[in-house]
């Protein structure tokens, strides 16, 4: 038996009668009650007198329970119960044979438990009797006879003691006029025509009833038609009955009226609205409305269609209405709401950790992602686990040296070149800073995306292979090409990490040999001393970076470790007062906005809400969320790297190297700029390229404007054809499109693959 | 297919049980024809019931007078002519395009939504009565539609058992849809060369038992005990001409005198049904 049955045939009452009983026992009697109830006991037997072999002693102790112990009561109740029952009410005969069979499922089991299949007896055979039906009622719903409630039985009655009170005949008939005159079809028209149909006969149904008299006879429709119906049918055309139009059914008087023809149409005679109105106040309208006023006057403009316009108070005058529907814009989503903070209190406030990102640089496969990435997981960022398996995925290529590497290089490319390509990402925190990491490419080929990497960078690490012939070739190639430029990109802080010491068994001479080579080769460059450092490290076994090393052989270098020497490191002043300067790194879409943008500020400040311009598409959009470090925040300052969710914007006006700026102090465009340029190889007027950060656009040298002195700034000649390199000139830039370009940028020229100048706006 | 935006009823109708009582004897029994055999019932007619269409009537046939058997209540509305769109090959006369739709409650089998293939049918043979009364020549290059609902169709509302075919009452309704949009062509002043009305004859048998068959006009089925054939005549009195024709039911095929007969009843019948739409129009111009 299945639950379901099983909870079916639970007999509630029987449940509930032991539940009861069980209740009564615990519920003992008091010593005073059971006194008490043995007293009344004895009365009630005494009143009884002869009677009493009828009850039982229980019987009585249960009427005095239920009387509190009142003997009188329990008497009349005993005698009336037991002693003298009344004669037992017959039962109604006309009792249904079987009950209400829909009653219960289980209760018919015994009626059918010795039922032969096939053969019913006659007398087991059961009458199916129908449900009363109202008659012509719609289906479904109740067929019963509606229950008259209390309200409707007191009307009843009330209203029949006044009609027995004697309402006069005629007051009856005028009730019965006024009733036909209400009712819905029955016009005196109608009611020579018997109408025929269900409809008709519900009608004077419901208003013979609605009377309280007697229903009219109606006798069903008859039909007049002529009785001239030949039932010989002949191929001869026979006269038919003529067919008379029917009368409308209920339905149609509904729908049209009772109106027989409609088509007598009342001719429409004009009159006017407001006759009785004051002249002052017909004057009013003969002129145009102030709102037309306003309208002639913006199609005078040339204006489109105009929009919903506030009203003013007065006349506007026309032109003034006429630009504020002009700079009307109707967008289909609200603006994003702004908190109004004042960023930079709120920024001193906050007194959170110091930001600062930091590039690394140097030569290709000089060792920056394994430096990185042994940093990531002595620093606990990244777990051992994700390390072994990288490990296991290198091996399978057969690359085990490269696993440290590929923390940061991700892409499938990269992993398969064994290069970075592009600019990875990725963040610690040590106990006062938080530092953004900017793993550059060391291969020449991606100098532009280094060049994006060290301007979001407020110091840089300079790794340098340091085994035999390494760190010869590195520093003809990308180790010098990269420190000229991230010292152009105007990064002042530079730590020179001397990796792969273990390769040659951490010796000091070679450290002390490269470090001469370096600084003096930095100090050229533009470096100064003291923002100059040096740290001995393995990247692949992680020395000297966050610990130090237990190599007894490294027991020379008492120095700080790289971490030590990046915390070192202060941060550059940011620029948080001035406009808001962002360079877009990245876009791309987000389940909360199509546009979505990351990048670093480079100056100012920004909150959720604020409008912002971005250049050059010179198009307008609103911040509706700031990311930073993968937490949302209400605001940012310069120097943090975020993600910005945009509104109001279409995608296509959003590229990657573009400038969010303020709106009310926006980045100029250009395509021709001056700058003072250093350069590295011999310029004239040719093709370059121009690097700002992410941005990079062709051009070409259009004049070399002078000569200028390397230290005074002093013009040392005007109009030279060709610079030199390592000189300082001023030249002039023009390039193929528009450019969002300010004073005081860091440019870097290139033409050719190589780096042939670096330099500031003018 | 249904059509799940909107609340439909129950995909099968449910009939309740109708239990043998001697009180609704007398409404059993009525089964015999309340008329005579070549008498159709009496109609309705009323035009320009819509106000937004060019031409409209409103066409009711009253009920044979049993309660609960519904009459036929059909409403069309014409709109034209009008310029054909423009994706439109060139036409030297006018398209007609009819459709005919039974409401969702017209009928005991609760109506999709969506016109089924009765529906459809019935709108072709619309189509073909109508064409051969509309002067089409006179309007080239345009459209005219002409939209039937049926909003209560022609049936037995209390029967529980399925009263033969379906296609008995689509002949009724067809031929009220003909008298109708007649009406409405003419009520939107489309030139036709006469007013086309629709008729139908039918071959019934009246008891079970009996073999003997009679023709009569305008059946209904409920009334009769069998329907062996029945045709519908869509037909032009003053040029005495038939647009339409419909025949179905079975019939020996060498009987052709009974074929011409039922076609005679059927074109009285129309001719009957002409009259009252005549004198329908005639109101109207008066």
């Amino acid at each position: 038996m299945s639950r379901h049955q099983y909870i079916r045939n639970l007999d509630y009452r029987d449940a509930i009668d032991e539940f009861e009983g069980y209740a009564e026992e615990e519920d003992e009697l008091s010593p005073e009650d059971r006194a008490l109830m043995t007293a009344g006991t004895i009365d009630v037997q005494a009143a009884l007198g002869v009677e009493v072999s009828k009850v039982t002693v229980a019987q009585i102790e249960e009427a005095l329970w239920h009387y509190y112990f009142d003997v009188d009561k329990s008497v009349t109740y005993l005698t009336t119960k037991f002693i003298n029952p009344p004669p037992k009410e017959t039962k109604p005969a006309a009792k249904q044979p079987h009950g209400n069979p829909f009653q219960s499922r289980t209760s018919l089991a015994h009626v059918f438990r010795d039922m032969p299949w096939g053969n019913v007896p006659k007398h087991r055979e059961t009458t199916f009797i129908p449900p009363p039906m109202a008659r012509l009622g719609l289906l479904g719903g109740s067929g019963a006879a509606p229950k008259i409630s209390k309200l409707q039985a007191l009307a009843a009655a009330r209203k029949k003691k006044a009609e027995e009170k004697g309402a006069t005949q005629d007051k009856m008939e005028s009730a019965r006029t006024k009733m036909n005159e209400l009712s819905v079809g029955d016009t005196p028209a109608a009611r020579e025509v018997p109408l025929a149909g269900a409809f008709s006969k519900r009608l004077k149904t419901s208003e013979s009833t609605a009377q309280g008299r007697v229903p009219l006879v109606l006798s069903e429709p008859t039909r007049s038609e002529p009785s001239q119906s030949s039932s010989a049918l002949v191929r001869e055309p026979e006269i038919m009955p003529s067919v008379d139009k029917a009368p409308q059914s209920m339905f149609a008087q509904t729908l049209f009226g009772s109106h027989a023809d409609v088509f007598h149409r009342v001719p429409q005679e004009s009159y006017s609205l407001y006759a009785d109105l004051p002249p002052s106040v017909l004057d009013a309208f003969t002129k145009p409305s102030p709102d037309d006023v306003v309208l002639a006057a913006q199609a005078k403009a040339g204006k489109k269609t105009p929009a919903a316009q506030p009203k003013k108070k007065g006349t506007p005058s026309a032109d003034a209405v006429a630009g504020e529907v002009g700079e009307l814009k109707i967008s289909d989503a609200p603006l994003p709401k702004s908190r109004n903070f004042d960023v930079l209190s709120e920024f001193e406030k906050s007194k959170s950790k110091k930001t600062a990102s930091f590039v690394v640089v140097g030569h290709v496969d000089a060792g920056k992602s394994t430096m990185m990435g042994r940093l990531l997981l002595e620093l606990k960022v990244i777990d051992q686990r994700t390390v072994d398996k990288l490990r296991r995925e290198a091996e399978t290529i057969g690359k085990t040296s490269f696993a440290l590497a590929w923390v940061l290089d991700q892409r499938s490319e990269e992993r398969a070149r064994g290069v970075t390509i592009d600019i990875a990402t990725n963040r610690f925190e040590t106990e006062h800073t938080a530092f953004t990491i900017l793993d550059a490419p060391g291969h020449r080929d991606f100098i532009p995306n280094m060049i994006a990497g060290a301007s979001q960078a407020d110091f840089a690490i300079l790794v340098v292979d340091s085994s035999t012939g390494a760190f010869e070739s590195g520093l003809k190639g990308q180790t010098k090409e990269h420190s000229l430029l991230i010292r152009s990109m105007g990064v002042s802080r530079i730590i020179v990490a001397v990796n792969k010491l273990d390769a040659v068994a951490w010796s000091q001479e070679r450290f002390d040999e490269i470090k001469d080579q370096v600084s003096g080769f930095l100090s050229v460059t533009g470096f100064q001393q003291k923002n100059i450092a040096f740290v001995p490290v393995s990247g692949l076994q992680g020395d000297n970076l966050v610990r130090r090393s237990t190599d007894p052989a490294a027991s020379w270098y008492t120095g700080p470790t790289l971490v030590e020497e990046l915390e070192n490191s202060e941060p550059s002043v940011r620029a948080l007062a001035k406009p808001l300067r962002m360079t877009i790194s990245e876009v791309y879409r987000t389940m909360q906005s199509p546009v979505t943008i990351a990048g670093r500020i480079d100056a100012g400040s920004v909150q959720m809400g604020d409008a912002v311009l971005i250049q050059p598409s010179s198009e307008k959009a609103y911040v509706k969320s700031i990311q930073a470090d993968d937490a949302p925040v209400d605001w940012a300052v310069a120097g943090q790297n975020i993600v910005l969710h945009l509104s109001h914007i279409d995608p296509i006006h959003v590229k990657v190297g573009d400038i969010i700026c303020d709106p009310a102090k926006p980045i100029p465009r250009a395509d021709t700029f001056t700058m003072k340029a250093l350069a590295f190889d011999f310029l004239m007027p040719m093709q370059v390229d121009v690097h700002r950060g992410r941005l990079h656009a062709a051009g070409r040298i259009e004049t070399i404007t002078a000569l200028l002195d390397k230290v005074s700034g002093a013009v040392v000649k005007k109009k030279p054809r060709i610079v030199k390199p390592a000189t300082v000139a001023r030249i002039v830039v023009k390039l193929d499109q528009l450019v969002p370009l300010e004073k005081g940028l860091r440019v870097v020229l290139r033409s050719g693959g190589q780096t042939v100048a670096a330099g500031l706006l003018e | 297919m249904t059509d799940r935006r909107r609340i439909n009823g129950p995909a099968g109708a449910t009939i309740p049980p109708v239990y043998d009582d001697e009180s609704r004897l007398d409404l059993k029994t009525a089964t015999g024809r309340s008329r005579p055999p070549n008498a159709i019932r009496k109609m309705y007619l009323k035009t320009g019931v819509t106000p937004s269409a060019s031409g409209s009537a409103y066409l009711e046939i009253e009920t044979s007078g049993k309660p609960g058997v519904s009459g036929l209540k059909l409403s069309c509305s014409v709109h034209g002519p009008r310029s054909l769109p423009r994706s439109s090959p060139f036409s030297p006369h006018i398209v007609l395009s009819t459709h005919v739709k039974y409401a969702p409650f017209a009928t005991k089998q609760r109506r999709g939504y969506l016109r089924d293939p009765s529906e459809r049918d019935l709108g072709t043979h619309l189509e073909a009565a109508l064409r051969g009364s509309i002067i089409a020549d006179r309007w080239p290059k345009s459209g005219v539609d002409i939209i039937i609902s049926i909003i209560e169709g022609d049936q037995d509302r209390e029967t529980s058992r399925f009263q033969g075919d379906e296609v008995w009452d689509m002949m009724n309704a067809l031929s009220g849809c003909i008298t109708v949009a007649s009406a409405a062509l003419a009520d939107a002043g489309i030139d036709c060369v006469d007013t086309v009305a629709g008729g139908v004859a039918a071959l019934v048998q009246n008891t079970s038992d009996d073999s003997t068959t009679s023709i009569v006009v305008d059946p209904i089925p409920s009334e009769h005990e069998k329907i062996l054939a029945a045709c519908c005549i869509a037909y032009l009195p003053t040029r005495d001409e038939v647009t339409n024709l419909w025949f179905r039911g079975d019939l020996p095929a060498s009987d052709m005198e009974l074929y011409t007969r039922l076609v005679e009843q059927g074109i009285q019948a129309s001719a009957n049904a002409n009259r009252v739409l005549v004198e329908c129009l005639n109101g109207t111009v008066g």
